[in-house]
């Protein structure tokens, strides 16, 4: 079989494109194999990097500085993987969506095409101006995806999404050229020994830049401004794209430039995106708990969600259970919320109506998707033997290890108010059902992807050994 | 108030910056040379033609996606059906003059293009010229607002990448993504500058006139 690497890139650019020469509203079946394709490019690729440890690709043949390189380790074919899986019931899910959404689907289909093809793209890339291209393509696409087929609030929503994420990379642009000046490379393997010693100032006021950008663009308690009405106002499955991978891309890249070449600069700052992490897990389940709106709630929970990512910088340089941790709550959070989303798209759907108090009666009506909405919770919850329980674990044992307790404290806390609001839904749901109207029939495939994904979110928690053993490189060095 | 306070923010950002660029290295041998030392396997001899579309060639490539996803994104948000027609008002000083600066136009884009492997140009600036001319055309009410892009217009917006995604692929077979043997760099990298010249002209025409509404009746 031929290198998987390229393809992974190229596949969805290219079906992307071709969905666009069809037309307005195709290529539903198309991008669907596509990304069924990109799976498996994916597990093989996982496949040879665990055989043979991490790969470095020269595009172009000429390898860095002079060209850009892709370094693929345990981490980024464990987010290539992530993007792939979560990507494709998420798209047999639009299609049964987007069949009865009208003018909202036009231009879906190339939109999450280069969508995906840029994340890809991202978690591949060893070459910090290549990376800001990438994040280009991912942010745009995002955008594109909200506003579609919108009314006034929605395209606010995108407007202001569009500024956070231009303002985003425009400082990550910043601090990409303050470092070209100051090393005259960007490639980050040359990089490495250059900022280990003693670094200009450009590159200390670099760093900040672009590390803030990271956290606008990844919605880090205080910058998280932008993400509910965005990923509150779009369409079912562009929210559950975003909630779930967009936000991870970012994230991944600041993780990876933080444990990489930045490590020995940011080391005395390690303690403040965990103090932003804390404030947004309380701040976001707080909102999420006193949300109105079905969507609104399950996109708090994201600003919450988010903080669990960050809560572990500190402990990263010396507990080796904090990078797991980071990663499983990363995988968990994205099948999780994926599949809430999903099925908060079913609830809105058969029953017309997007506030918590209108669940009431899904418990008769919809079985199967409130099973699903529930086993996302249990996830987020962190209860056992979920994904999200693991990742909590793990989390707790590292704070402990280094006698931070404030940390155990805002975990626990957090799984409380995740309860709070997930059972507020469940109750409701549980609630008998005023007198029906004309019965909305439930989509089948909208229903079992949901289901598949939260599943999966759950089961993840005893299949969690894979995992750690492809990031295992990742940890050691 | 709040005005005040984003000034002193913006003046301290200001300060930051320049103390930042004040202290930078004397810049060290850095890119150049490099360049310079590969520029016989190009397949060009323009330094920045070298690099935008063989050394660093991946970037472009993905360049061009951010656009095509920019109008995706534009049509996307676009109202489905307006109804375009050619307005009433003519300026015929305007009309006759756009009239005699288009084909100057078209010419100079394809020399810019042709130039692009030797000096100066390439596919970016020979579409940017050609792009203008439409939005020229159209102000002068030449050439009505575009609505729901056809298929031959599609086609010619998305062309110039999948010919480009094309050679990156059939490149494949000899090596890395996009690895041009040096022999046939030159003829491949024309052919993906002419494919991107007439699609990014589209492109770039396209975020004007898509967004235009001049000449549609009230």
């Amino acid at each position: 079989m031929t290198d998987p690497l390229p393809w992974l890139v190229v596949l969805p650019l290219a079906w992307a494109s071709v969905a666009f020469l069809l037309g307005p509203g195709r290529g539903a079946v198309l991008a669907a194999f596509g990304v069924a394709l990109q799976c498996a490019l994916a597990f093989e690729l996982a496949a040879r990097v665990q055989a043979a440890g991490a790969l470095r690709y020269a595009v172009g043949g000429w390898g860095s500085p002079l060209g850009i390189d892709w370094y693929v380790d345990g981490l980024a074919v464990l987010m290539l993987g992530l993007t792939q899986v979560v990507a494709l019931p998420l798209l047999l899910y639009a299609r049964s969506y987007f069949g009865h959404a009208g003018a909202a689907g036009r231009y879906f289909w190339p939109l999450a095409g280069f969508l995906i093809g840029g994340m890809n793209a991202l978690f591949v890339s060893a070459d910090l101006f290549n990376l800001y291209v990438t994040l280009e393509i991912v942010g745009l696409a995002a955008v594109g995806l909200v506003a579609a087929g919108g009314g006034a609030a929605q395209l606010a929503a995108a407007l202001r999404y569009l500024f956070a994420t231009l303002l985003g990379s425009g400082a990550f642009l910043l601090g990409v050229a303050l470092i070209y000046g100051a090393c005259g490379t960007v490639s980050i393997e040359l990089l490495g020994p250059l900022l280990a010693g003693e670094a200009p100032r450009a590159v200390y006021v670099a760093v900040v830049l672009m590390s803030v950008g990271l956290f606008l663009k990844t919605a880090l308690f205080p910058f998280h401004y932008w993400l509910p009405p965005a990923h509150g106002g779009a369409a079912v499955p562009v929210s559950a794209l975003l909630s779930a991978l967009v936000i991870k891309a970012s994230f991944y890249l600041l993780l990876r430039l933080w444990l990489d070449i930045f490590a020995p600069l940011v080391q005395p700052l390690a303690w403040l995106p965990a103090v932003l992490g804390s404030a947004a897990i309380l701040w976001g389940s707080w909102q999420a708990v006193r949300a109105e709106h079905l969507k609104l709630l399950v996109a708090w929970s994201t600003v919450a969600q988010i903080g669990y990512l960050f809560l572990a910088f500190p402990l990263l340089a010396t507990q080796a259970a904090a990078l797991d941790a980071v990663v499983f709550q990363t995988v968990s959070h994205a099948l999780a919320k994926a599949a809430m989303f999903a099925a908060t798209g079913v609830v809105i759907h058969v029953t017309g109506n997007d506030t918590v108090a209108g669940v009431a009666g899904v418990a008769q009506r919809l079985p199967l998707t409130l099973f699903a909405f529930a086993l996302a919770g249990v996830t987020l919850m962190g209860l056992p033997p979920s994904g999200g329980f693991l990742a909590k674990w793990l989390l707790i044992d590292a704070a402990l290890a280094e006698g931070a307790w404030p940390l155990v404290l805002v975990v626990l806390l957090g799984g409380l108010l995740a309860a709070w609001y997930v059972f507020r839904v469940l109750r409701q749901a549980f609630l008998l059902a005023p007198p029906t109207e004309v019965a909305v029939r439930a989509p089948r495939l909208m229903e079992w992807s949901a289901l598949l994904l939260a599943a999966a979110s759950v089961a993840l928690g005893v299949r969690g050994i894979e995992l750690a053993r492809l990031i295992a490189p990742v940890g050691a060095s | 108030m709040r005005r005040g306070a984003v000034g002193v923010a913006a003046l301290l950002f200001a300060g930051v910056l320049i103390g930042a660029l004040l202290g930078l290295p004397a810049p060290g041998a850095g890119l150049p040379p490099l360049v310079t030392a590969q520029m016989g396997n190009s397949g060009v001899t323009h330094p920045v033609t070298a690099v935008l579309l063989n050394f660093r060639g991946y970037d472009t490539l993905l360049e061009v996606a951010v656009l095509l996803v920019a109008l995706l994104g534009l049509l996307a948000v676009q109202r489905s059906e307006r109804a375009v027609a050619p307005g009433a008002a003519v300026e015929p000083v305007l009309q006759t003059l756009a009239r005699r600066a288009a084909p100057l136009m078209v010419v100079v884009g394809v020399y810019l293009l042709w130039a692009g492997a030797s000096r100066p140009g390439g596919a970016f600036q020979a579409a940017a010229v050609l792009a203008a001319g439409a939005v020229l055309a159209h102000l002068a009410r030449l050439l009505p607002a575009w609505s729901a892009p056809r298929a031959w217009l599609r086609t010619g917006i998305t062309g110039g990448f999948l010919v480009f995604l094309a050679v990156a692929v059939a490149l494949l077979g000899g090596g890395a993504l996009l690895q041009y043997p040096p022999a046939h760099a030159g003829l491949l990298i024309l052919l993906i500058e002419a494919g991107l010249t007439v699609s990014l002209a589209l492109l770039l025409a396209g975020l004007f006139l898509f967004l235009s509404e001049e000449g549609t009746r009230r």
